[in-house]
């Protein structure tokens, strides 16, 4: 282990110094605009895996990278036009952003769903350190799992045993480091839940609604034609529709009609359950899949002991059932409902029953 | 008196292991993970499965602490997620039986009343209660005013009547492309911004009650930031975050500083995630300040989230006062539980 004080030597032997040892790779612990940082070269698996080895990281959790620049991430991660934008904006700064691979760097550095963290630091050194080796290096924080990071050298050296300590090549040292959180990590990768076709059915019934009383109203008329459809089956009501267009409004009316007082969004749980003083519709679930970022979550939700007779299940952003939709249709009587924005006050109502 | 205490509400499986207000083992399944070593279990993968996770974590706790000790089982029985409850109750029922010992049934919202008075396992920060307190519970999930009485003894002031507050800060952030959850995003930004750049309502206001809406807020920042072209959503980015927060917070604020003038109570104590938020915690501060009352949070990070210590810590005091589940049998989760 060889440790070169960041002030001693100029930053282009600085920087020979460094480029060196990654590319034999070596592992090299280096100051940050956060915290100080393990860097290894990005592009060579036993380099990685002298990492995830030294710093006792669990499998499948994902090691970001320092870039450089976002005309540099480009080669690394796929962004789309207003995520260019949003990095242009906050690039360089104390954030992680993740996005799909491109897979050109190790695979184990990603997360299971193929991401990848980026940091661009406001830190001039760490990027003029990427130009100069034209590729990217590790970012992680200067620390084992589950232990905290480390703004200066004598701290990180205090909490590593004599053998781990032999494992790092070489330390700069930049003294004590201001305080600065860890980066904010900022997840701006796509959902990967299959997404209900629109156009796959006939609408039944359109209206349009200029008030809440009138959207109680259809909410009513909705109930109704689900009561006398669903006898001996279970009814489900997938909304669709985006922020603002009145789901809500629809779903307290409908709760409403069956005598209970107390919705909120389930955003959160994803799914809350009620009891209702209705004759036909004993139980109520209301389920919000707005949080499902897979469609293997859908399984964990208990929707198939959801689906008995004299019970109604409203999934708001119900257009992320897609991969439970032929559960939902073969089980129940459904009702798909779409709602749009027309103006301030009125809002479309789409009904299809299938 | 020694709890293990289980919490599967939502998200995260928590096993913890408390003495009293002190917390001696507090474990959630993705910590678990990260002490194994790596090439095991694969996290992230169904995180919402915690049938598949509860024994794993039970069986770490009970690494730490002798079964013999264990005076009582506490569980989570609501609000949350029902098939996520279950597994929770299921579980503690089973440990209840083979050991022979009560069982504690805690509301979820209870534990973060309590979690502002957790210690850790040496006893500190020393904290007694001086009833009564308003507790404003915050989170992804909630936002209640609630009265604190005195153990066990609570009653409801207000609360949102459609989305909590962290979910509006949530669905703001996801909205102007920052990725879900964004509270903590949004909070970074809103430092670099400038929070008079756009006014947006304050919902809730001019109603007389304690109760809170958000959807409306939302509602209205949704269709200024759609109709902004590209260019002024990057420019007013920081500034769009500011507004926003401070709206949120605003209305927060207004019903908590109604409840102290209604209620002649400025003892404060905040539970949930949003508290985490340094520039709502000033706020509530400054406003505990104004009425020459204090603010208690809680006083370890982990304790803004869901956790299971915190609900060792009600089981306990509801211990004290014998509050056991007498038949099993009839324990069943409640998915909208309330205080």
């Amino acid at each position: 282990m060889k440790i070169i004080s960041k002030d001693s030597i100029t930053q282009k032997e600085l920087i020979r110094e460094i480029k060196s040892v990654i590319l034999a790779g070596g592992l090299v612990v280096l100051p940050s605009d956060t915290v100080y940082g393990l860097c290894v070269d990005s592009r060579s698996k036993t380099a990685v895996e002298k990492l995830i080895s030294f710093k006792r990281r669990p499998a499948g959790k994902p090691i970001s990278v320092f870039v450089g620049s976002v005309d540099r991430a480009h080669t690394y991660v796929s962004l789309n036009k207003s995520q260019n934008a949003l990095l242009n904006q906050l690039a360089p700064g104390p954030y992680t952003f993740v996005l799909p691979s491109k897979r050109v760097l190790r695979p184990e550095l990603e997360s299971e769903q193929g991401n990848l963290g980026i940091r661009i630091p406001n830190n001039k050194f760490i990027n003029d350190l990427i130009d100069a080796l034209d590729f990217p290096i590790t970012a992680t924080s200067a620390n084992l799992a589950g232990s905290p990071p480390h703004y200066s050298v004598e701290s990180l050296l205090e909490s590593l045993s004599d053998k781990k300590k032999q494992e790092i090549d070489l330390i700069i040292d930049a003294g004590k480091l201001p305080y600065n959180k860890p980066s904010t990590v900022l997840d701006l990768s796509q959902e990967t839940v299959a997404v209900l076709r629109a156009g796959d059915t006939q609408v039944s019934e359109s209206y349009t609604s200029t008030s809440a009383l009138q959207t109680a109203t259809i909410g009513k008329k909705i109930l109704a034609h689900l009561k006398k459809k669903a006898l001996d089956k279970p009814a489900i009501i997938i909304l669709q529709g985006e922020l603002g267009a009145g789901k809500t409004t629809l779903i307290k009316a409908i709760g409403g009609e069956l005598g209970i007082r107390n919705i909120v969004s389930p955003t959160y749980v994803v799914c809350y359950e009620y009891p209702t003083t209705d004759k036909h519709f004993k139980l109520f679930h209301h389920c919000d899949f707005y949080n499902i970022k897979e469609g293997d979550e859908l399984n964990f939700l208990g929707i198939d002991q959801m689906l008995k007779p004299n019970t109604l299940v409203a999934i708001e952003w119900g257009e992320k059932s897609g991969p439970i939709f032929d559960l939902l249709t073969s089980k129940a009587c459904v009702a798909v409902i779409s709602m749009s924005y027309l103006s301030q006050e009125s809002r479309k109502v789409d009904i299809t029953y299938l | 008196m020694i709890i293990l205490a289980i919490d599967t509400s939502c998200d995260e499986t928590s096993v913890a292991v408390t003495d009293g207000q002190k917390i001696l083992v507090n474990k959630i399944y993705s910590q678990v993970l990260i002490h194994k070593k790596w090439g095991g279990v694969v996290p992230n993968l169904a995180k919402r499965a915690h049938e598949e996770h509860i024994d794993v974590v039970v069986n770490e706790v009970l690494k730490k602490v002798e079964q013999s000790e264990i005076d009582a089982f506490a569980v989570t029985y609501g609000p949350g997620l029902a098939v996520a409850l279950e597994v929770g109750i299921l579980k503690t029922k089973e440990l209840a039986l083979k050991y022979n010992k009560p069982l504690i049934a805690v509301n979820h919202m209870e534990g973060h009343i309590y979690s502002c008075f957790a210690q850790n396992s040496a006893g500190n920060p020393k904290s007694t209660f001086k009833f009564p307190y308003i507790a404003l519970l915050i989170s992804g999930g909630h936002t209640e005013l609630v009265l604190f009485k005195d153990h066990g003894n609570y009653e409801m002031l207000g609360q949102t009547l459609d989305d909590a507050a962290g979910e509006a800060l949530d669905k703001a952030a996801k909205l102007i492309g920052l990725g879900y959850p964004g509270g903590a995003v949004i909070e970074e930004l809103a430092r670099k911004g400038d929070k008079t750049f756009l006014t947006l309502p304050r919902p809730m206001k001019g109603s007389k009650d304690l109760n809170f809406s958000f959807s409306g807020l939302k509602t209205s920042f949704y269709y200024y930031y759609r109709d902004l072209t590209d260019k002024q959503k990057n420019e007013q980015l920081f500034d769009l975050a500011a507004s926003y927060q401070e709206a949120v917070f605003d209305s927060v604020l207004y019903k908590l500083e109604k409840a102290i003038v209604q209620t002649g109570v400025s003892s404060l104590v905040v539970g949930g995630g949003v508290g985490a938020n340094l520039y709502l915690r000033e706020r509530i501060r400054k406003l505990a300040k104004k009425h020459a009352g204090n603010v208690q949070f809680p006083p370890y990070k982990y304790l803004y989230g869901d956790n299971a210590a915190m609900i060792g810590i009600a089981a306990h005091f509801k211990a004290q006062k014998k509050e056991f589940v007498e038949d099993l049998s009839v324990l069943q989760r409640v998915p909208r539980l309330s205080l």
